[in-house]
């Protein structure tokens, strides 16, 4: 009778044991620090307000246990370098299994290159090279959708518009930019348009007056500007100083705030952004504006519109570990991962593919949208063409 | 027409800057030998003051740009007394290693006070000229009658004043400058406050004009090099002249030939002129 009692006790105390509450770290790489910290900050934020929101609503259920996030977060400057030794520091030495982040595509594409023989799950966030989901990596997926699928969109609106001479300025070194133009070509071609001038810039240049000089004695019908927000929003400032008036269309998914560091709202005016339906306080679901005001009172400034890609990545973390039942086996939550619905919660507006949020390359795709600025604001306009479905396909036949 | 003539003014407007950089760089090296790396970093210190003082507290801009400058030149005097004068008789490698540490030093410092974001130095100019089709913003304007009148203040102060013959004597000639009573010790302290006044003044334009973030400071000295081999070691002229060959080479460069390369070729052409004039275009054979 007492070794049955002891029995129990020692089976009660045990169960409870393992009904503790666990603590699952979970790692960032992402730009803090350089030109890419822009994009690269402000998802780190976001991963962690996930984090948080996750844990205080009694964190992640595995079977028995429920794991608390804890955040470790690494600058890795969107440099390949830094993100490499980055990763492997979270690997090897903190021991983290799922790895998010990942704002820029040169890093991006360097850890994509190993992250596969690693017992890890990488989740990428902002960074839009193509490349990134055609290597058919099973333990990576990524919430951002390829530039060149936004790209595409933005050709045929500009096209629309009835431009037929557009003159390109961009940071047209960095694949992802560059893919952007191609696509966005391709479909300006098709309805009569051509681009009259491909003009480059560096990431850390801020004086684009020559090339703007040369594109006003071009005289396009509108000028497209591709590249991060800090020199974009020079070229928006520089080009009204060189009196060059005609529509100003961009990829940039800067917020009021970066831009109007430069830019006076005045020089912002009119300016056209054609980008996936990110984060646009004026246009954002409830979860959107809930996530810009929690996200606000966390870190005393606005989130930036792509920022909740990040968001989004450790809520579909949540499900899919959930779904898998381990933080253990690494290869069934990235399966899991390929399976789960878009999760409740998420702040971006998905277009699922057969039902789920990642299609079978690990690529989750948004609907891509027209924002212009209007009195200090980006304001959603319209809806660009997004055919997830279509575009999966011929994501699918790729191989590079 | 319009067009070279809009894209020289856009030259000659960055050349303004690099021309600032360069002088105070070249008064550096010219007479004390050192290679102030530091001084990119420096110059967004002052810039980054500037934008304290005029964002955080309010004070008027050219007010903050005058205690920027004061600031500027008490940090030169800490940077010759702490940093280099201790190394100054030992052998060269060991002021270029205090230069790189200095750099390092000052970045992070910067990186600490001011954080990692991109900043802009605000100001009310924001009217642009338009004369004959070529349009001149307020701003630049400014900014190229601000170096004028620093590059023709150096010039005076080199030529005219008892500090600046001393200033260059001991450039000539230490040895006997020190004969002829020169205090030797001071003429370093001088040099590198009127040095580091200078790369303030380029900070607060490049802050105005573009932007403070991290690195950009080590772009500047990079150019800031460059001008100094093309204009001549040490020579103000020089300086003056290779900043703006340089600012205008790369507008017209990218105006003309390719904005991918316009760095690319406004180096092939320092080089090509390097290969005529090995000791740069104001430099002594």
């Amino acid at each position: 009778m007492r070794l049955t009692a002891l029995t129990a006790a020692m089976v009660m105390t045990a169960g409870a044991a393992w009904a503790e509450e666990k603590t699952l770290d979970i790692g960032v790489s992402d730009a803090l620090t350089g030109g890419g910290a822009v994009y690269g900050l402000p998802q780190t934020n976001a991963v962690k307000l996930a984090a948080k929101e996750i844990n205080a609503s009694g964190g992640i259920k595995v079977g028995e246990d429920t794991y608390m996030l804890n955040v470790i977060a690494y600058d890795d400057k969107a440099n390949p370098t830094e993100a490499s030794n980055a990763v492997r520091k979270l690997i090897d030495r903190d021991g983290v299994k799922y790895i998010l982040g990942f704002c820029c595509s040169g890093a991006t594409g360097a850890v994509a290159s190993f992250i596969e023989y690693e017992d890890a799950v990488m989740l990428v966030g902002n960074a839009a090279e193509r490349s990134i989901t055609t290597r058919e990596i099973p333990n990576l997926t990524r919430t951002r959708p390829p530039a060149d699928y936004t790209g595409a969109a933005a050709g045929t609106f500009v096209a629309e518009k009835g431009h037929k001479r557009v003159a390109v300025l961009g940071a047209l070194d960095v694949g992802f930019y560059a893919s952007y133009v191609d696509a966005f070509e391709k479909e300006l071609e098709k309805a009569g348009g051509e681009i009259v001038s491909r003009e480059a810039f560096g990431l850390k240049d801020r004086d684009m007056s020559p090339q703007l000089t040369k594109i006003r004695g071009q005289e396009p019908d509108a000028i497209l500007v591709v590249g991060y927000v800090e020199p974009a929003a020079f070229i928006y400032r520089q080009a009204v100083e060189l009196g060059i008036d005609v529509p100003r269309y961009g990829f940039t998914s800067g917020s009021e705030d970066q831009f109007t560091r430069v830019a006076t709202s005045e020089q912002m005016e009119g300016v056209w952004d054609l980008r996936p339906t990110e984060l646009t306080l004026l246009s954002a679901s409830e979860n959107g504006k809930a996530y810009h005001a929690n996200y606000t009172e966390e870190f005393g400034i606005a989130p930036s519109p792509s920022s909740p890609y990040s968001y989004d990545q450790t809520y579909a973390l949540k499900d899919a570990i959930e779904a898998a039942g381990t933080v253990e086996d690494t290869e069934a939550v990235a399966e899991a991962l390929r399976e789960i619905a878009v999760p409740d919660e998420v702040v971006m507006q998905y277009l699922p593919v057969d039902d789920k949020m990642f299609d079978e390359n690990g690529q989750a795709y948004t609907s891509n949208g027209a924002f212009q600025w209007q009195g200090g604001n980006w304001v959603f306009v319209q809806d660009l063409p997004s055919d997830a479905a279509a575009y999966s396909a011929f994501l699918s036949t790729l191989d590079d | 027409m319009v067009e070279v003539l809009q894209q020289i003014i856009n030259g000659i407007a960055i050349g303004g800057v690099y021309v600032l950089i360069a002088l105070g760089l070249t008064t550096v090296f010219g007479i004390l030998g050192i290679a102030h790396f530091a001084h990119g970093s420096v110059s967004m210190f002052g810039g980054y003051l500037t934008f304290f003082f005029v964002t955080s507290w309010g004070i008027p801009l050219l007010l903050a740009i005058l205690i920027a400058l004061l600031v500027g030149l008490v940090l030169g005097v800490l940077i010759e007394l702490l940093a280099y004068r201790p190394v100054r008789d030992a052998n060269h490698i060991n002021a270029f290693i205090v230069a790189l540490g200095l750099t390092m030093m000052v970045e992070g410092i910067n990186l600490e006070l001011f954080g990692h974001e991109q900043v802009v130095i605000p100001t009310d100019f924001s009217r642009v000229f338009n004369i004959g089709g070529v349009t001149i913003p307020e701003l630049r304007l400014y900014v190229i009658l601000a170096a004028a009148l620093l590059i023709a203040a150096m010039t005076v102060f080199v030529e005219r004043t008892k500090t600046g013959q001393a200033i260059r004597a001991v450039a000539e000639n230490r040895d006997a400058a020190i004969l002829m009573g020169v205090n030797v010790k001071t003429i370093p302290l001088v040099v590198f406050a009127i040095s580091t006044a200078l790369g303030v003044c380029a900070g607060v334009m490049v802050g105005s004009l573009f932007a403070i973030a991290p690195g950009i400071g080590e772009g500047l000295v990079v150019k800031g090099f460059a001008v100094l081999i093309l204009g001549g070691l040490g020579s103000i002229p020089g300086a003056v002249v290779g900043g703006l060959v340089l600012g205008i080479t790369e507008a017209l460069a990218a105006g003309f030939i390719s904005s991918a390369y316009k760095d690319v070729i406004a180096f092939v052409v320092m080089i090509s002129v390097l290969l005529f004039r090995p000791q740069g275009l104001m430099g002594k054979a």
